[in-house]
């Protein structure tokens, strides 16, 4: 893909160099797709985001936006960056409130700035303009994955990295969530989407990558995932089939 | 309980909490509890009385006492310039010893570290101005009945003074401001803090400065009040941990309230018991603490 805005090339990366746990992945997302990451338990799908995020040390290979190499930026300098993460689990300060919350993602917009983006942030996620001012602790599942998102698209990113948004929501929520990921690709932002939730992620992903053990498998549409028999029983459950 | 027992637990109280929204900043925000800090209270008081005294012999006038108070505009002067030299020996002290414990992920080991660099800070103290004790100032105060029996010195009213902005100034940097909304978010999640873009180093020196900064401010009203001496701060250290652990780790006004109820403990003890027994409460409120509500007043369950 000769337009992509996030490249990621032959990416190793660990928590301990002498054990890699992603192997040399490659990965692209072009401005407004949505990119699926799928895979069984333990492929490295989470490490992988992690990584790219700055949060897990990378030994070799690159992760580039816009033509920029940011393998190397900080994780606080990532945003700033325009790569955004939304962690699976504790990805809401649950003492602060949800303004609060909001502001923190909002603290590199200029100081006239951030009331109208937050404004902007409870328009797209209506649930959470009524809550400004309770502790985001008290949210539902959903409002939090909400709350988390909205916070990081105040930074303003190209690229938005979400490891399992779906986890621990119900179907009515996911659609719910899933059609926001929606609206915000279609303003441009690059979306790449950790998944276990395979049904859910193929109804809205443009393009699927499939890890299996810390590397590549399937690169493609969603559409493609079903016509091939082993990725298909594997990831929708049709047979119980071994990993491919 | 008489009303002048409630004014001294008052005075007490005051000087402690000081030192006491320090360590339960440091602990909260860094996640390790700091021995050392007893001795940022010690240096902050030797920073100031040598600075007074400097400034004392370029600025004469300096040294007249303020309206009905003991002490000179150059003792104010001191106390500033002391606080933000106390911040700095904090940061100091982070970047030489415990981040790159932290940067290891030995916080047992930066825990059992402040333990030495107290012992460390305790001992340049006394090699460099030896055990003799010092004074911010020696002029002999008058009590002032205030009624119920009440009487303080205008030095212990100007501390209560002191002591009150300096806390509400703390507790509206937390709530109301950018970078202290990003301490109690550090506080919560350093991981999270970091992918919302907050740069976590920056929001621990900043703990490091304000922590010091208050732990000179306690050190130099302590002064005000009673000698200056090495061991000053170490024998604050108890009651420190005490008012922190009993307000709730990470909460201004819990420590506050902590240090309030520690100073009165302080006082009744000391009329009731004797003095001897005055270093026993704090103990004793801690382990009470510890065993029936751990998370303190304020503080969140674990």
């Amino acid at each position: 893909m000769s337009d992509a805005l996030l490249r990621v090339e032959e990416l190793w990366a660990g928590y301990a160099p002498s054990a890699p746990i992603v192997n040399g992945v490659s990965l692209q997302a072009a401005r407004g797709e949505i990119v699926a990451v799928l895979g069984p338990n333990g492929a490295g799908k989470s490490t992988l985001v992690k990584a790219m995020a700055g949060l897990v040390p990378v030994s070799a290979g690159r992760v580039q936006l816009a033509g920029k190499n940011i393998t190397a930026v900080p994780a606080h300098a990532m945003l700033a960056s325009g790569l955004g993460f939304v962690p699976q689990t504790e990805n809401v300060f649950a003492t602060l409130s949800v303004h609060d919350n909001l502001l923190i993602g909002a603290q590199a917009l200029a100081r006239a700035q951030r009331a109208p983006q937050i404004a902007k942030i409870y328009a797209l996620f209506a649930d959470l303009a009524r809550q400004g001012l309770l502790p985001a602790g008290r949210l539902s599942g959903g409002q939090r994955q909400m709350l988390a998102v909205g916070r990081a698209l105040l930074g303003e990113p190209q690229v938005l990295l979400l490891d399992e948004p779906s986890a621990g929501l119900s179907p009515k929520v996911v659609a719910e969530l899933f059609a926001h990921l929606r609206v915000i690709s279609a303003s441009g932002v690059a979306i790449v989407l950790v998944e276990q939730n395979v049904r859910a992620a193929l109804g809205v992903a443009d393009r699927i990558e499939v890890l299996v053990e810390g590397r590549n498998r399937y690169s493609g549409a969603p559409s493609a995932l079903a016509e091939d028999p082993t990725l298909a029983a594997f990831f929708l459950g049709a047979t119980r089939a071994a990993p491919p | 309980m008489n009303a002048q027992v409630l004014a001294d637990g008052l005075i007490s109280g005051a000087i402690i909490a000081l030192g006491a929204v320090g360590v339960t900043l440091t602990y909260s925000i860094l996640r390790f509890a700091n021995f050392a800090h007893g001795e940022f209270v010690s240096w902050g008081a030797y920073a100031c009385v040598c600075l007074a005294g400097a400034l004392g012999v370029w600025w004469t006038p300096g040294m007249d006492g303020i309206g009905p108070l003991s002490i000179g505009w150059n003792v104010v002067f001191a106390g500033l310039i002391a606080m933000l030299l106390t911040g700095l020996l904090a940061i100091g002290l982070d970047l030489l010893l415990f981040r790159p414990l932290r940067k290891r992920g030995a916080a047992l080991t930066a825990v059992i570290a402040s333990f030495g660099a107290s012992l460390a800070l305790r001992g340049l103290i006394e090699v460099l101005f030896s055990s003799e004790p010092r004074y911010l100032s020696q002029d002999l105060q008058l009590a002032i009945p205030l009624g119920a029996g009440i009487k303080l010195t205008p030095d212990q009213i100007a501390l209560l003074g002191v002591t009150g902005v300096l806390l509400v100034a703390v507790q509206l940097l937390l709530t109301r401001t950018g970078i202290g909304r990003a301490m109690r978010a550090v506080g919560e999640n350093p991981a999270l803090a970091r992918v919302a873009g907050i740069d976590v180093e920056r929001v621990f020196r900043l703990t490091w400065f304000i922590g010091g900064a208050l732990a000179c401010a306690c050190g130099i009203l302590l002064g005000l009040i009673v000698q200056i001496r090495p061991a000053m701060g170490s024998e604050l250290l108890l009651p420190l941990f005490a008012a922190a652990i009993l307000g709730g780790i990470g909460s201004v006004p819990g420590a506050a309230l902590g240090a309030l109820i520690i100073g009165l403990a302080e006082a009744a003890t000391v009329q009731w018991l004797g003095a001897e027994w005055r270093s026993a409460v704090a103990f004793l409120v801690l382990i009470g603490v510890l065993l029936l509500r751990p998370m303190g007043l304020f503080g969140r369950p674990a």
